[in-house]
């Protein structure tokens, strides 16, 4: 029976890694060992040079810093609204709270792609196409963050939140002072999961931006393999450079996501 | 202007902490919404004419929308049962007392992170009909090449999005399996239950709801997977992967059609919103408590 479990979940990990190495592998080819009948799995000679290749065949570091700033800047928005609003529906008594929670929880059914079209329409009228601001607003904060959030704040004393306010404390100060420090962990499931993501997300980046300059990785990657449709160990390179940082930030976190896909399963 | 009560200023503080939101998902989630709406009434190349319901009889009418429905279909539905069956029998295995449970695990959430655009480049190298990488090992190792990509494409695409997708349903069925308290399969044992009827009669019940939310978010994905056809395929050979997304992508920013995409989109959103709503529903009946 263990040998059993052991073989299936060996061939499943196998199954997982070696295509993953072989594009390590790949992205330090020449380009003749890419296209040799007799494929190579390892390179005679690592090309690091394939990596210096790509910067000067594509604006890969354009690529670099787009997907930064825009994955960074979407994260930094989340980390900000989501706690707040989830605070208010946890913690508040308001007209219309229930109808407005409604309001927010429905967006959570809506799929993109129908957002895709009228979203492109709405950047082009306010000429925003192929800006951060067209790439970071439809995404600043989303109902499963604040949903998260919520759930996280829901369980801690009002009596904290009384005795702050008798204490004197304003509001804002309540919710920074009181409030935010306790969320950490529910705060660090967040950043790491909208970071990920929006590392990784191509339909927006593709639809919107319109210039090689202002593209996001998974964009400029894809696009320049179909430019440079033979060129695999350039390709294998670039897709090396969008894989490592998320690869590192989950190896150091990933009880933080097996946590959060338990927890909530986002997305 | 200042209120009075104490409720009315805690409300005062509600509002003003919600204004950000109030104006965001009011802009980005049902104005569009609005919109799609609106510009799937309408026709030309600016979608300034109105045309009723055109646009949906047209599309209902399209052998190409109905063709891009069917293979999204078929996506989908294969790609639930796939990650429902290879995701619960990875979480079973991994809920053993195995050594190294941790390190599998994490090996094999490792795709679920990566980037679309990692998966389909890769993959497309790998399968490719000509210079893929496979091809070069089975020829030298003197077994006849393959041609999945031209004979078998969807079910290809299918079981790439699986590689990328089972290490999450792993995750949320191991989560639901160490939910189940411990006394109901000791009973079982001491009632001589064997390992297959304890699985049959105590687990996959008592799994239900996890097995519930692993379907409602594999269909939800499934039916709007877009990157597959985009990258790996480009929708082809001929239309054999044209999934609804790809193929709504193509009508409104190849062929520039706003108003006929907008209302494939519609479609495409209420066979979600059903399908959606209709599994819950039949999960509410089926629920267990323990």
């Amino acid at each position: 029976m263990r040998v059993l479990l052991y073989g299936l979940l060996g061939l499943a990990s196998l199954i997982t890694v070696v295509p993953l190495l072989y594009m390590v592998s790949l992205s330090l080819q020449t380009e003749a060992e890419t296209l040799s009948a007799n494929a190579v799995l390892v390179p005679d000679a690592p090309q690091w040079g394939n990596y210096a290749e790509l910067f000067t065949r594509a604006p890969f570091g354009n690529f670099i810093v787009n997907s930064l700033v825009v994955a960074g800047g979407i994260t930094l928005a989340h980390l900000l609204f989501d706690p707040l609003v989830g605070y208010v529906f946890a913690k508040f008594r308001f007209p219309l709270r229930n109808t407005l929670f409604v309001a927010l929880l429905a967006t959570a059914m809506v799929p993109f792609f129908v957002r895709m079209i009228p979203l492109y329409v709405l950047m082009a009228n306010m000429q925003w196409l192929n800006t951060y601001q067209a790439l970071i607003t439809p995404f600043l904060m989303d109902a499963f963050g604040i949903f998260l959030m919520r759930q996280f704040i829901q369980p801690i004393p009002d009596d904290l939140i009384h005795a702050a306010r008798i204490d004197g404390a304003s509001e804002l100060r309540i919710y920074w002072s009181v409030i935010l420090p306790q969320t950490r962990p529910a705060l660090a499931v967040l950043g790491l999961f909208t970071f990920v993501f929006q590392w990784n997300e191509f339909l927006w980046p593709l639809v919107a931006t319109t210039t090689p300059e202002m593209r996001t990785i998974p964009v400029g990657l894809t696009l320049f393999n179909q430019e440079y449709f033979t060129l695999w160990h350039l390709t294998a390179a670039g897709s090396v450079i969008l894989f490592v940082p998320t690869a590192v930030l989950f190896l150091f976190t990933q009880r933080y996501f097996v946590r959060g896909i338990a927890l909530t399963g986002l997305r | 202007m200042r209120p009075r009560t104490l409720q009315g200023r805690y409300a005062q503080t509600a509002y003003l902490f919600l204004i950000p939101a109030i104006l965001f998902f009011a802009a980005f989630f049902y104005l569009p919404i609005g919109n799609v709406i609106a510009t799937s009434f309408r026709t030309g190349p600016q979608a300034d004419q109105w045309t009723g319901l055109g646009n949906y009889a047209q599309a209902l009418a399209d052998p190409a929308v109905r063709h891009s429905f069917l293979v999204t279909a078929v996506f989908a539905v294969m790609v639930v049962v796939g990650s429902i069956v290879l995701g619960l029998a990875l979480a079973l295995a991994l809920d053993q007392p195995l050594k190294g449970r941790v390190a599998f695990r994490v090996v094999l959430l490792v795709p679920y992170l990566t980037s679309v655009a990692i998966v389909g480049l890769l993959w497309r190298n790998i399968l490719d009909p000509e210079l893929g990488v496979l091809n070069r090992v089975l020829l030298a190792l003197g077994l006849p090449g393959q041609q999945w990509l031209n004979t078998a494409p969807l079910l290809t695409i299918i079981a790439v999005t699986l590689w990328q997708n089972v290490g999450y349903t792993m995750v949320l069925f191991l989560a639901g399996l160490q939910g189940i308290p411990e006394t109901y399969q000791e009973a079982a044992k001491i009632d001589g239950a064997d390992a297959w009827k304890r699985f049959w009669r105590i687990t996959l019940p008592l799994l239900a709801p996890t097995t519930l939310f692993v379907s409602v978010m594999a269909v939800i994905s499934g039916l709007q997977a877009f990157g597959q056809a985009y990258i790996i395929t480009n929708g082809g050979p001929g239309d054999a992967t044209d999934l609804s997304v790809f193929h709504i992508f193509n009508v409104a920013f190849r062929a520039r059609d706003f108003g006929y995409s907008s209302a494939q989109s519609v479609l495409l959103l209420i066979v979600i919103v059903a399908f959606t709503l209709v599994q819950l529903r039949a999960g509410r009946r089926g629920e267990v408590t323990y």
